[in-house]
């Protein structure tokens, strides 16, 4: 009760919403991410046919990639959300919402990178992430399927759509970032008006381009599959691990004295209802995509599922780990009241709920590299390469600058924020 | 008539005090709530935020009602379709097992679904002692305000701290006006 009479100025002091100026804050992260990309790439050019480690690179970093893409693209789909709603709740936690956003460009870099990665290891030992990359290719080699999708499924296409992927999304962030921290400055609340407006048709290009990413690059690592509910089950799994990622900036912040009073309990309580709540949703999607191919029982749709549920004993374990620890698990412990208003909890459940998403797109990406040892060291490495690398820029951007917007008009209705029932 | 006296041995169903306005009504709360009365409650126009603090109110039995008729509606819903097609009538289809879990999971879905819908509703009204028709408060022309714009708090001959003149002083001190005796 006491902080919900503490005055404005005290809560927007400078002490509680800044962090100390560093130049290096989150370089070692960066440098260390560096590295396993750098470790990642030479094995993709050093594997050959007896090790497939060319293959194990490309997926592996790939499974980096997708997950790395997610944050920030939640994020921005997030911050549009709250324009459009008129979140007041958001008002004094929105920055970190945009802080984040801001990094699509690590997720540009990754797509880059990958790209090159694909390139050396065609050139070298003609292996290939995307294997209808091959038919396009090389004629001879087409199948019939591939012919009938060769008008989507081909290299200049899927470059345009890419490029356009990321064009929409830096566009947007970079929009909303400048009406922020122009707002900082000159506390014109009409700021707030135009991110609003933008937001409209944003979300609208926002959610057509997530899920045309999701066809691109995750389902179509398998032509011959094709499932309608797969760019909502990317959405849904990217929005879960940022709303956990988002929890734990803020249960860190709160843990070195910063944002007291700005995010407190009740704040927590709201984040830990939309985890909960997606947590739900992925879910719900997941299981109506199994579901629909279940009943079906249809030889083109069931492919993917007798991949991961019939072959290979980690492909089969993991079918059983990841419905009760994306899921069950989560649904059962997030319930309860208490547990949403506990930072300790939430943190744990928030770091557990990215490593399952992880497990999620891991288990999503990897079996489709069907000759490839099951789970070797240089997945760990792929994978962590590009998430360390954005961990480390995001905690360079969250020092830059204040951790709050801070003439948000919706400031005092957010520091005044409470949960009634 | 006999039912004036019951097994209390008092005719009286409690006492009731008028307030103004909302903090009024809101600090007269918190002082009847550190009293440590019991049986009592808070009769507003419309709701007032933060005011189950302010009274000492506990959370609510609803969720656990909820959480019981959720594990009957799902165990229910298991147990039925396991039974009817699994075992009582069995029909092989398309191959598939002749219960699984995959096929059940709707139905299982949607019965705790409406069971918790059940549990939160009727949960709700029975824990609030609803629906009910009649309130000795009902019987005071000065309460019927409480709809419009006026706030009242009552606090009732059961509680243990109960007793009238003392009862009466206290609601004089935090406030309370029009101060009145409830019959039974």
């Amino acid at each position: 009760m006491t902080s919900m009479h503490a005055s404005r100025q005290m809560l927007l002091s400078p002490e509680n919403i800044t962090l100390r100026a560093s130049s290096s804050r989150g370089m070692g992260l960066m440098l260390f991410g560096a590295i396993c990309i750098a470790i990642t790439f030479v094995m993709a050019l050093m594997g050959n046919e007896d090790n497939h480690m060319n293959t194990v690179a490309l997926h592996a970093f790939h499974v980096g990639m997708l997950v790395t893409i997610g944050f920030p693209l939640a994020a921005l789909g997030a911050n549009m959300i709250f324009h459009q709603f008129n979140a007041g709740w958001m008002g004094a936690m929105r920055r970190q919402f945009e802080n984040m956003m801001c990094l699509i460009w690590v997720g540009a870099l990754m797509f880059i990178i990958s790209l090159a990665m694909q390139l050396a290891t065609v050139m070298s030992d003609s292996v290939y992430l995307f294997h209808w990359m091959e038919m396009w290719a090389d004629p001879s080699h087409r199948t019939e399927l591939y012919e009938h999708k060769a008008a989507f499924l081909n290299l200049p296409f899927f470059l345009i759509r890419a490029v356009l992927y990321f064009i929409v999304w830096m566009g947007l962030a970079r929009l909303l970032w400048s009406y922020s921290v122009k707002q900082d400055q000159d506390g014109d609340r009409w700021h707030t008006a135009h991110a609003r407006k933008l937001s409209a048709p944003g979300i609208v290009l926002w959610g057509f381009t997530v899920a045309f990413a999701g066809f691109d690059w995750l389902m179509s690592l398998d032509y011959h599959w094709f499932s309608t509910m797969l760019g909502v089950y990317f959405f849904a799994g990217s929005m879960l691990s940022m709303w956990a990622l988002t929890a734990i900036i803020f249960v860190s912040l709160r843990g070195i004295g910063r944002m007291s009073g700005v995010y407190t309990d009740e704040h927590l309580h709201d984040h830990g209802k939309l985890l909960f709540a997606f947590v739900v949703f992925w879910a719900y999607i997941t299981f109506s995509q199994y579901f629909l191919i279940w009943y079906a029982n249809i030889p083109e749709e069931t492919t993917f599922f007798i991949l991961r549920k019939e072959e290979g004993t980690l492909w089969q374990t993991l079918s059983w780990i990841i419905p009760v620890g994306h899921f069950i698990a989560p649904f059962v412990i997030l319930m309860a009241r208490p547990a949403k208003r506990s930072f300790k909890l939430i943190a744990v459940m928030a770091g557990f709920l990215i490593l399952m998403h992880i497990i999620d797109i891991y288990w999503m990406v990897r079996p489709q590299a069907h000759d490839a040892p099951a789970f070797t060291w240089l997945d760990v490495v792929g994978i962590a390469g590009p998430l360390l690398f954005f961990f480390g820029a995001l905690l360079r951007r969250i020092g830059s600058g204040p951790l709050v917007g801070v003439n948000d008009p919706r400031l005092d209705e957010a520091l005044h924020h409470k949960n009634y029932v | 008539m006999s039912k004036e006296t019951h097994q209390h041995g008092s005719a009286n169903w409690g006492i009731m005090a008028e307030f103004d306005d909302v903090p009024a009504v809101y600090h007269a709360a918190e002082k009847c709530r550190d009293a440590g009365f019991r049986k009592w409650d808070v009769f507003a126009p419309f709701p007032i935020h933060g005011i189950d603090e302010a009274m000492g109110l506990k959370t609510s039995h609803v969720p656990k009602v909820v959480a019981m008729m959720a594990m009957i509606g799902i165990s229910g819903a298991l147990l039925l379709q396991w039974w009817t097609i699994g075992v009582d009538y069995q029909i092989p289809n398309g191959g598939k097992p002749l219960f699984a879990w995959e096929a059940a999971l709707p139905i299982t879905f949607e019965l705790g679904v409406l069971l918790s819908a059940f549990g939160a509703l009727f949960g709700m009204l029975i824990l609030n002692t609803l629906p009910m028709h009649f309130h000795p408060l009902l019987k005071k022309e000065r309460f019927l305000r409480v709809s419009d714009d006026r706030f009242c708090i009552a606090i009732e001959a059961k509680d243990p701290k109960f007793d009238i003149d003392g009862t009466r002083s206290f609601l004089e001190s935090i406030g309370g006006r029009n101060i009145d005796v409830v019959e039974a």
